[in-house]
């Protein structure tokens, strides 16, 4: 009572300013957790794509042909024959121990089946538990398959007195030369990162909006930080929100620069577009999270939901797991996570260069987003006054 | 006379220990908020999740064709593709451009291309080329895509070399277009699928991420009560570490154990996902990892200064802790130095030891690194927890005698007046 409130914008601003600097929770929410999962996901995925995984070899042939054949698969660049078994049963035990993701089998005789014309069989066993694992393994293996397959026809046509050139278009007439645009390597890190990151800071985003603004009702300084933005709404909530969305732009940014910038992933758009997006993507899980406050003002309730949104949002977005393959329901709801639109604004911009023009769409929900809270502002003013904390 | 004392002390220790065990059990039971994350989380998530992912594969990946050639042959390529399950094929498109506009317009993600000389060459025996523009933002399109085109021009090159051998018979044909056979087997993921990969790890990560939340919330709650801001009440059966731990950490146990089971034995029967593991086993393995979870949330759970605060520290590490398991990353592309951080984690060893006693029937045996890691986690947490504990009585003490003294000297003061 003795102390004079000054009010208006300024005085809102420097009194979230003072808030968030009061608490550590806000530093670590705001900035460690973000910046500490930038640096997880690219120092834990450095290498793009996985290389030299190891793999077991089952050899029952013991011939040079087959230690040939085993020696050409040890070269590809992503295995790694760490040892060979006797058995399938023991290679198969070594799997379960995780020694190993995958092996090649090579058959009694093979070599002299192979010579005799009598067809052998090759087998490569791989783990699809591990999905990544198993699937490069695959590839790789597939090829060693039709490589054996391929050198033995060879040794046939040769003999039989075609040319090298010939020889060549009989074993493999048709080549499949497959282009991955605009991620040559198939870099995980750049597939995974650029969508993983923002998601996380949205998640943040999400959760922190509400909380900051749920702990004024709990604080009961509710109607003291509406007083300060001269008895506004409008300007309480600008007030508030002003400082975290200097704190999110700064960290976003960060993030995008040390992407783009230190790290030179794919961003055939120049950077500013991806500005925009973040800023975008900001400002909508902003405006959602109010509007989830207001709509459950309490703060549990709404922290809940919000944190369910965002841990959702890296499902549903479909970065990892295409929309799709999903339920028709579970398709249109994908419109209702900002983070789907952001990651869609990134494919067509950083990744593919293509024109802003074909995310409009994207950019309109998003713009949505942030207008959301205006449905709810009377009813939030109508809580800071005269509602109580819930636990 | 000291034996007495002793066995007094025990039994009165087991008696709080009870006490203190039927009233954690209670706040779990009426806070909403607590209730929310130890039992209808875990009971909600996994089906939640599993739903998403139910599809397991992504079939008829939208394509667009450009077919310079134009000749039987090209068509028969194309139909081809477009009858395997992985691919649609779902325009024509006379040139790059026109097929680029489609990709930019998201209408499909990728573009298969036959070149003009594809017939006059393969006709002439000179070797010809397909090309495959994949867009990038999914690499399970990708993987469609490229499967499928590889799978039809291999059969398309067989067959043609089955024609060129000039054999007499089909066998002989056969043989000299392939000398040796491959074939590949899937083990412990016959569909390849996404959900029967990622679900098993989501289940066992969700058990240690509720745990913390749950407790962590308790925690909160129980310093926010309490006088002092302390986490231990003042309550003369609030008297020793070891019966706090032991009673708090029943309390989550028992209600968890049944959780627990739920999770990894009924979920992925719901959803069909391969589980190949003996029953006994996976309950054998539950039990160290969820000794060990609520130890880990226990000891973290002192950190936690508010009711709500769980919340906004705990759930983003789902994220991070899921990576670092090992599953999606194949543990062995994780750099040493995060590898030693994962260790500080149950859902580690946890997601590790799960995913092949499920999925790929390993027994005890095949898991006993993950599964002693477990019982040594356990222990740790257990010490740690007692320390953290034993720190907080030592504070809620001193806050007492400070209240005692200083209302002593109050008194003091007011008799002196």
């Amino acid at each position: 009572m003795t102390k004079n409130y000054q009010i208006g914008l300024g005085a809102t601003i420097r009194r979230e300013f003072k808030r968030l600097y009061s608490r550590p929770l806000y530093l670590f929410c705001m900035i460690i957790a973000p910046l500490f999962c930038t640096f997880f996901f690219t120092t834990l995925m450095a290498d793009g794509l996985p290389s030299k995984l190891p793999i077991g070899a089952v050899d029952l042939d013991h011939s040079s042909t087959s230690r040939n054949l085993l020696r050409n698969l040890d070269a590809f660049q992503q295995v790694d024959i760490i040892q060979q078994f006797n058995s399938v049963q023991e290679a198969k035990n070594a799997m379960q121990r995780n020694e190993i993701y995958g092996f090649f089998y090579i058959p009694e005789d093979f070599a002299s089946n192979a010579q005799s014309q009598r067809q052998p069989t090759l087998s490569f066993y791989t783990n699809d538990a591990f999905l990544i694992a198993g699937s490069l393994l695959f590839k790789n293996m597939k090829t060693m398959g039709e490589m054996a397959s391929g050198s033995a026809t060879l040794s046939v046509l040769l003999a039989k007195g075609l040319t090298k050139e010939q020889v060549q278009a009989v074993i493999m007439p048709i080549s499949i030369d497959s282009r991955p645009l605009n991620n040559p390597w198939l870099n995980y890190s750049v597939y995974l990162s650029n969508t993983i990151l923002p998601g996380i800071l949205s998640l943040m985003v999400l959760m922190i909006t509400v909380f900051s603004i749920g702990s004024e009702l709990k604080e009961n300084s509710s109607r003291q930080w509406l007083r300060t933005g001269n008895k506004s709404i409008f300007t309480a909530l600008l007030g508030k929100l002003i400082p975290q969305t200097v704190i999110w732009l700064l960290v976003g940014g960060f993030i995008l620069v040390y992407m783009y910038g230190y790290l030179s992933y794919p961003c055939n758009s120049g950077i500013l577009p991806m500005f925009l997006a973040m800023t975008c993507l900001i400002l909508a899980s902003q405006g959602l999270a109010i509007f989830i406050y207001g709509v459950a003002p309490i703060l549990r309730l709404a922290l809940s939901a919000v944190s369910l949104w965002g841990v959702l949002s890296f499902s549903i977005s479909g970065f990892s797991f295409p929309i799709m393959a999903m339920d028709p329901t579970l398709q249109v709801a994908t419109d209702l996570f900002p983070l789907r639109h952001y990651f869609l604004i990134y494919v067509n911009s950083a990744l593919n260069g293509y024109s802003i023009g074909y995310a409009w769409t994207n950019y309109a929900a998003l713009l949505i987003f942030m207008l959301l809270p205006l449905l709810v502002l009377r009813r939030l003013k109508k809580v800071l006054i005269y509602f109580k904390h819930i636990d | 006379m000291k034996g007495i004392g002793f066995r007094k002390k025990i039994s009165e220790g087991i008696f709080d220990l009870f006490y203190i065990w039927k009233g954690e059990l209670k706040t779990i039971l009426k806070d909403q908020a607590i209730l929310t994350f130890l039992v209808v989380l875990p009971i909600m998530y996994p089906l939640l999740y599993a739903f998403i992912y139910t599809n397991e594969v992504v079939r008829e990946v939208p394509a667009v064709v450009v077919d310079k050639s134009n000749t039987p042959n090209s068509r028969k390529y194309i139909q081809l593709v477009n009858a395997t399950p992985d691919v649609n094929i779902i325009a024509h498109c006379t040139d790059i451009p026109h097929a680029q506009k489609v990709l930019k317009e998201r209408g499909a993600y990728g573009i298969i291309y036959i070149p003009e000389d594809f017939n006059k060459n393969l006709s002439t025996g000179k070797t010809t080329q397909i090309t495959l523009f994949c867009d990038m933002s999914g690499l399970l399109y990708y993987k469609a895509l490229v499967m499928a085109n590889t799978a039809v021009s291999l059969d398309f090159n067989k067959d043609i070399r089955m024609k060129l051998s000039k054999s007499t018979t089909n066998r002989q044909a056969e043989i000299s277009a392939s000398p040796i056979k491959y074939e590949d087997v899937k083990l412990y993921n016959p569909t390849n699928g996404f959900a029967s990969f990622l679900i098993p790890a989501v289940l066992i990560l969700i058990i240690q991420q509720t745990l913390l939340l749950g407790i962590g919330t308790a925690a909160g709650t129980a310093r926010e009560k309490h006088r002092f801001k302390d986490l231990i009440p003042v309550n003369k059966h609030y008297d020793g570490t070891l019966r706090i731990v032991f009673g708090k950490g029943l309390a989550y146990f028992m209600v968890y154990i049944l959780l627990a089971l739920y999770v990894v034995c009924v979920v992925p029967k719901i959803f069909t996902l391969p589980q190949i593991g003996a029953a006994g086993n996976l309950i054998l393995f539950i039990v160290p990892y969820l000794a060990a979870c609520i130890f880990f949330a226990m000891t973290c759970s002192a950190a936690i200064r508010n009711r709500e605060t769980s919340m906004l520290i705990f759930v983003f590490t789902s994220i991070p802790l899921l990576f670092i398991s090992g599953i999606s990353w194949p543990g062995a592309a994780v750099p040493e130095f995060w590898k030693y951080v994962s260790y500080i984690f149950p859902s580690t060893f946890g997601i590790n030891g799960y995913v092949r006693l499920s999925s790929m029937g390993a027994s005890l045996n095949e898991v006993a690194f993950e599964y002693k890691a477990l019982w040594i986690q356990t222990g740790v947490y257990f010490t740690s927890t007692c320390f953290v504990y034993r720190h907080q009585i030592l504070i809620a003490r001193k806050h007492i005698i400070q209240e005692y003294k200083s209302a002593k000297q109050r008194r003091a003061t007011d008799k002196e007046l």
